[in-house]
């Protein structure tokens, strides 16, 4: 079975302007991303993983470089189609949550929904149904404050996975969390990943996190030193 | 356009229902006396208006007929009063005749305009025959008799401020020098008390006694005043007594009355219409700190919704919709509050000289018109700040860079 290429960056640089002159924070990277794979990307504090997982959300946008889904030339569309890309094609999960704190879990998840157009019923199930695959399907009328940091970050998921995108962007998404909550949130990645081929790119620099992944790309200093799969392992 | 309404109306109903009670309650209370600001001096003005108009009553009746330019006095004014009787909508008519004189009792002389009437048509006409504090009203037989304004005797209200004949009483004798320099003696049978100067510096006469002074015949007036059924079709009826051949200037009373008001009222509404700025102007600045503040603070979240693909006019939708609601609640705070405060001031109208009071009038037109206003300032207050943030690039709003 050939596999499908969600992903395809070619020579992306990223510039950023600073006291000192300018940062080369993205420095030629090319790679391609394949559906369903559950990729790591690693590297020291200052790397570049960030700034590579802000322009593949369409969030930011690279200095040079081309950046294509599915063969769209996804930089080039305009603002608000790149905002509806995001809606309704790309998922995200931040570091430190990033809900809204006066919505509900719910309505943190389904206000996604909305927005796509469904009716506030569809828009609910289909929150609800996200909320069940990250394990908090009973939680749903819970604001942020009165949930724990693992069950905001997998209500954040929830968010970013109940319109089912093409693919799971998460930078850090256990950065805030300890060992354990780690876990349930990777678990969740895991599943999502196995169970129904969401195709992810997950920031890390917790060797332990790896085991939950099939590729690991490493970053040093904006440049790609190593990009592996795993066979049996990585090695 | 339709999913960023129901997003928006999403985010200010969490925002509400989630956001600080305290801070809710201090602005719509503020909002409501902004709103009460609006409404509330206008309601006084207009109170003072109706007051006054009221007054207007006694020389112009409803609507009044005045001779023509050139003219000093209305010619034939039976053949008048005839024309406008069988005029629908008209309840009574009848003519003045006003002269120029100076009133002399002992030692005191005061000028006066002496309103020259047929006394048992006024009763229908006027309220002159109601306001008599002491003595009586004329009757058609009081040729010799007069009726003198309180503010001319000494003793009662208002006459401390004006020239007045002293101790004068019912049953005194005056004389009376017209401006043709006639002279008669007349018994004072009456003292009015209307409280107003434009009444009570006058005094009343028979008709027939002025016509016989001057001189002149062939009912002539100075004046003749219509009561209608409906003061509320006065401008109607004024219509058709014109075209009902009447060649006389005709006047409704609010016409009168305005013109004598435009100057004070000119004045007031400047008063008031600064003071509606102001308050406007400050309603709108409360509202828009408060957002801005609002904003500024979910500066973050506004970024995260926007990264996540939630519409920036969605995002604006949502203060536009915040912000009206505070502004509904504090119309509807303000409106309670307004009509607590008019229903004490029709219970206890605000009183001048212990007999002149106004009783505020509530103009629902300028009601509807406040809560536009306000509204209408409220959607663009909320919506500038959230607009200009919901314009920041993404990176800004959520990393700061
Ligand atoms: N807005 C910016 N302006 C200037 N320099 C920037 C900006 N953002 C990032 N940088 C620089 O770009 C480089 C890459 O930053 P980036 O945030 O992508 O690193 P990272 O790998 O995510 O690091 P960390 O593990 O600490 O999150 C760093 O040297 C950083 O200082
Ligand atoms: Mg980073």
């Amino acid at each position: 079975m050939k596999e499908k290429i969600l992903i395809r960056i070619k020579n992306l640089e990223r510039h950023y302007k600073s006291g000192e002159g300018i940062v080369r924070a993205l420095d030629n990277v090319s790679f391609e991303i394949k559906k369903g794979e559950f990729v790591a990307v690693m590297g020291a504090s200052g790397s570049g993983k960030t700034t590579m997982l802000r322009i593949l959300g369409l969030m930011d946008f690279p200095t040079k470089g081309e950046y294509s889904v599915q063969g769209l030339n996804v930089e080039e569309l305009p603002e608000e189609e790149r905002t509806y890309y995001r809606l309704t094609q790309l998922g995200y999960v931040f570091q430190d949550y990033a809900l809204m704190n006066e919505m509900s879990a719910l309505e943190n998840v389904y206000v996604l929904s909305l927005m796509e157009g469904k009716s506030k019923k569809e828009a609910i199930a289909t929150a609800k149904e996200a909320l069940n695959k990250v394990g908090l399907g009973d939680k749903g009328n819970r604001i942020p404050d009165e949930l724990s940091g693992g069950e905001k970050q997998r209500v954040a998921v929830a968010r970013a996975i109940a319109k089912k995108p093409m693919i799971l962007f998460a930078d850090e998404p256990c950065a805030n969390l300890d060992t354990h909550t780690s876990e349930q949130v990777l678990e969740v990645f895991k599943i999502l990943n196995e169970k129904f081929g969401q195709t992810i790119v997950m920031v890390t620099h917790e060797p332990w996190h790896t085991k939950y992944v099939s590729r690991i790309i490493n970053l040093k200093d904006g440049k790609i030193v190593s990009d592996k799969r795993r066979r049996n392992g990585f090695n | 356009m339709l999913n960023d309404i129901k997003v928006g109306l999403l985010g200010a109903k969490s925002s509400i229902k989630r956001g600080n009670k305290k801070t809710l309650t201090f602005i719509v209370f503020v909002l409501a006396l902004i709103f009460i600001n609006l409404v509330f001096l206008p309601s006084m003005i207009g109170g003072f208006s109706v007051m006054f108009t009221g007054f207007m009553q006694y020389p112009y009746g409803d609507i009044v007929i005045e001779p023509s330019m050139d003219n000093s006095y209305i010619n034939n004014a039976d053949n008048v009063l005839q024309k406008v009787r069988a005029v629908p909508g008209v309840t009574f008519v009848t003519k003045r005749l006003d002269a120029g004189a100076s009133i002399q009792y002992k030692q005191k002389v005061v000028g006066s305009s002496i309103i020259g009437m047929l006394p048992s048509e006024e009763y229908g006409t006027s309220n002159y025959p109601y306001i008599i504090s002491d003595g009586e009203f004329l009757g058609d037989l009081s040729r010799d008799e007069i009726i003198i304004g309180a503010m001319l005797v000494e003793g009662y209200f208002g006459s401390e401020i004006y020239d007045n004949l002293g101790a004068v009483r019912v049953g005194s004798f005056v004389n009376v020098t017209y401006s043709n320099g006639v002279t008669r003696i007349y018994k004072v049978k009456g003292i009015m008390e209307g409280t107003f100067e434009l009444v009570d510096l006058n005094a009343l006469m028979h008709y027939k006694e002025i016509e016989d002074v001057f001189d002149i015949g062939g009912s002539k007036a100075t004046s003749v005043i219509v009561r209608v059924k409906n003061t509320d079709d006065a401008v109607k009826i004024k219509e058709k007594i014109i075209s009902a051949g009447v060649k006389e200037q005709v006047f409704t009373r609010d016409e009168k009355s305005d013109a004598i008001l435009r100057q004070a009222m000119q004045s007031i509404d400047m008063i008031n219409v600064v003071s509606k700025f102001v308050s406007l102007i400050v309603g709108a600045a409360l509202i828009l700190i408060i957002i801005y503040i609002n904003v500024l603070n979910r500066k973050k979240e506004i970024g995260i919704l926007k990264a996540v693909g939630i519409s920036p006019r969605s995002i604006v939708f949502s203060y536009a919709f915040i912000s009206m609601f505070y502004v509904s609640m504090g119309i509807m705070a303000g409106l309670i509050l307004y009509f607590f405060v008019m229903f004490y001031f029709t219970v206890n109208p605000v009183t001048f000289y212990e007999t002149m009071t106004i009783i505020p009038e509530i103009q629902a037109g300028l009601i509807i018109q406040s809560i536009f206003t306000m509204l209408i300032m409220s959607v663009i207050a909320g919506i500038l700040p959230a607009w200009r943030v919901s314009k920041e690039s993404i990176l800004k709003a959520i990393w700061g860079r």
